[in-house]
């Protein structure tokens, strides 16, 4: 019987580091022995770039505008450690329709075989936050992504982000779509931001897989176009994104989240809002957080 | 809840390729999916026309243009539309795929139109109107993009009238009707821009539109979208008769009105009138006869799976110029709620001593099923489309095609409007009655 491939979705706001996270996890899964693509669903296609040296790549939609019809073996790349790096890109902004470019992109790989033909372990899908139509839902549809995973900061936009990626796989868990394994809390350096996502993930019914402090390690893996992994793979940061896809990839059972209606999540928000000016204030101290 | 609809008499909102397709040496460029115009076409577009039909110009939009937007694509097909099709007026038409990605056709329409290129556009995604409504959206987008910039108003000729009727080629009869209703409007005294068709001076005529001392509408509801446009626009007033005028007392009665708003001189008017009643009622004299005793043998009932402009127009005719009684009436065209009373109300005295009753209806399959659920005491005739053609068969009713799709009928210059269109229903009616004698 054919080994049977991971596939893995994560979604998050624009701009919360969720293709840093991303690059990261599949360069971690690489050094531990495992044969790894990424697969980049946003228009911008950069989500591979620390994979390879900073470089961009030709994306799929670039192709398929150039020629009819694609082979996968020409939109694939090799990035750090042998990861195959694939781009869906979109059309120039402002014209035609992103949404159905993504869908196009998955479904050409879907067809051609070609993570079966590629021996692969893990297919990591990084797909712009919103899900604002349903062609950056197709990870999460049935037969792609079995898990996902989000990225959110504790800001209440990252957190909004999140809850809307919740509704739209509460909507697909029904008919076989992908389910929730959990929440990478990302730029966690506040003790009040770790006490924000750990009541919204209990608030929605899931988990924090990993908290990831904000680095200068990061950004300065990124200046010289790499990973955290390949850059500096003994620094402690390092060691957070190690200890992460590790746990991702024992990851078994993913839920059904529970997401918040528009007026809870804004009544949730103002709770931690006042919360945060009492802290302010000093009328109330850190450790009390975990009370509220 | 699914709901099937059976043998819809329209199409949707692309339809309105019929209405560029009518224009002389107007041509439609389609910005939409391969087929959505070949069904227009077949389902209301008997003959191409000019450039109808399968010489339509269209971007066969596709997942490409889906994904990358279709703006070049469409620039690629006007160019080539401009290279071999030698017009007056092109029209950009989009569909749903094109407006549902959002591409930007106004500005690349506007780039021709910079160019002094006589080109317009609208927006006709079949999931914003039917025809009908789409109809008035594209003789709006010409007066607005094309018309205004050639004339801006301000030159009123005295008794120059514009004329909407009813929707060309959706109307399988629309050329016959308007040139009699060309004929007839010019006989008491008004210089007519007919607009379609072979009696229509083509774009020239339409650049005269803001001049028009008065517009007619002659429907029940499309088309009031234009006059009131019109308006606002220029000021134009409007005179509104809510269906098709056939037969002498329904034509009389609509000219009078017209000649009561436009202020026309009476006597040349009621000369014009009294004159084509003479002629009209003549051929009735003169088969008198053969009428009065033949009257057990024409049908006692009709039924009409009409638009309401036809609905009406034909209620009235049949009932009081044939003595053919009002069975259940079906008005097909979707009327829109606000205008649903209006019409119950002509129904309602349709003549003084009777009323019909109406049923708004876009489902053929139930209008059939109803009709075949009802006890055929005496004989009927159906006032329908080619799709009405087993029913008829099933209830030994008589049949006259009259909506889309006509199918078993080629039309050419036929119409049923006016003193002509009311002796051409008495003939084919009599017509279909003979044919079934042994």
């Amino acid at each position: 019987m054919a080994k049977k491939i991971k596939q893995i979705a994560i979604y998050g706001k624009g701009g919360i580091g969720k293709s840093t996270t991303t690059s990261n996890i599949s360069a971690a899964l690489s050094v531990a022995g495992y044969k790894v693509m990424q697969f980049g669903c946003d228009p911008k296609s950069d989500s591979t770039n620390t994979l390879r040296g900073g470089n961009y790549i030709p994306t799929v939609l670039d192709t398929l505008r150039e020629k009819n019809s694609v082979k996968a073996h020409e939109v694939i790349f090799e990035g750090f450690n042998g990861i195959y790096c694939v781009e869906a890109g979109g059309p120039a902004p402002g014209v035609g329709c992103a949404g159905r470019g993504i869908i196009t992109a998955v479904q050409l790989f879907k067809q051609q075989n070609i993570f079966e033909e590629l021996d692969l372990d893990y297919v990591i899908y990084d797909v712009l936050g919103d899900v604002v139509c349903g062609g950056f839902a197709v990870p999460i549809r049935e037969g792609i992504a079995e898990h996902v995973f989000t990225v959110s900061s504790a800001d209440f936009m990252a957190v909004y982000a999140a809850n809307n990626l919740f509704k739209g796989i509460h909507k697909y868990s029904n008919s076989g779509g992908a389910l929730l394994g959990g929440v990478i809390a990302n730029s966690i350096n506040a003790p009040y931001a770790k006490d924000i996502i750990d009541d919204f993930v209990k608030q929605t019914n899931t988990q924090v897989v990993e908290y990831v402090p904000r680095s200068v390690t990061v950004t300065q893996s990124e200046l010289q176009g790499k990973t955290t992994i390949e850059a500096a793979p003994d620094s402690k940061q390092a060691q957070v994104y190690k200890s992460l896809a590790a746990k991702i990839a024992v990851h078994e059972q993913s839920k059904v989240p529970a997401p918040l209606e528009v007026s809870d999540l804004r009544a949730w928000a103002a709770k931690w809002g006042d919360y945060l000016l009492a802290l302010e204030t000093g009328e109330v101290r850190t450790e009390a957080a975990g009370n509220l | 809840m699914l709901k099937f609809i059976e043998q819809p008499r329209y199409s949707c909102a692309i339809g309105a390729q019929q209405t560029v397709v009518a224009i002389k040496r107007g041509v439609p460029i389609l910005h939409a999916g391969p087929g959505c115009s070949s069904k227009v076409s077949s389902l209301i577009g008997q003959g191409e026309g000019y450039a109808g039909g399968n010489t339509i110009p269209c971007t066969n939009a596709g997942e490409a243009e889906v994904v990358y937007g279709g703006e070049g694509r469409l620039r690629n097909v006007v160019d080539g539309a401009f290279k071999v099709i030698d017009a007056d007026l092109y029209v950009i038409l989009t569909g749903c795929t094109s407006d549902i990605v959002g591409d930007d056709v106004g500005r690349v329409t506007g780039e021709y139109q910079a160019q002094g290129r006589p080109i317009v556009y609208a927006e006709t995604g079949g999931f914003k109107s039917n025809n009908y409504v789409s109809h008035e959206a594209v003789v709006n987008a010409i007066i607005d993009q094309y018309v205004d910039v050639h004339n801006k108003g301000g030159n009123i000729q005295k008794g120059l009238v514009n004329v909407f009727a009813t929707v060309p080629y959706q109307d399988p009869y629309w050329n016959g009707n308007l040139e009699e209703i060309k004929r007839i409007l010019e006989g008491i005294g008004l210089k007519v821009n007919i607009l379609f068709g072979n009696g229509s001076g083509g774009v020239e005529e339409w650049k005269t539109i803001p001049d028009a001392e008065f517009n007619i509408l002659i429907n029940t509801w499309t088309g009031l979208g234009i006059v009131k446009h019109l308006q606002e626009k220029y000021r134009t007033p409007y005179v509104h008769f809510p269906y098709l005028p056939i037969g002498g007392i329904e034509t009389t009665r609509f000219l009078k009105q017209v000649a009561g708003f436009g202020k026309l001189d009476s006597k040349k008017v009621e000369a014009f009138i009294q004159k084509e009643e003479e002629k009209y009622y003549s051929f009735i004299e003169r088969t008198a006869d053969f009428m009065l005793e033949f009257r057990y043998g024409i049908p006692r009932r009709f039924y009409t799976i009409l638009d309401a402009a036809y609905s009406i127009g034909f209620s009235k005719f049949l009932l009081n110029e044939l003595g053919i009684i009002p069975a259940k009436q079906y008005v097909i065209d979707d009327t829109p709620e606000e205008f649903r009373e209006e019409i119950k109300k002509l129904f309602a005295g349709i003549s003084d001593l009777r009323s019909a009753e109406v049923a708004f209806s876009i489902d053929g399959g139930v209008i059939q099923q109803e009709i075949r659920e009802e006890p055929q005491k005496n004989r009927a005739i159906i006032l329908g489309s080619g799709w009405e053609r087993d029913l008829a068969s099933d209830i030994k009713a008589d049949l006259l095609i009259i909506s889309a799709p006509v199918t078993y009928r080629l039309v050419l210059n036929c119409g049923y409007a006016g003193y002509n269109g009311g002796l051409r229903t008495i003939e084919d009616i009599y017509d279909r009655v003979l044919n079934t004698y042994r």
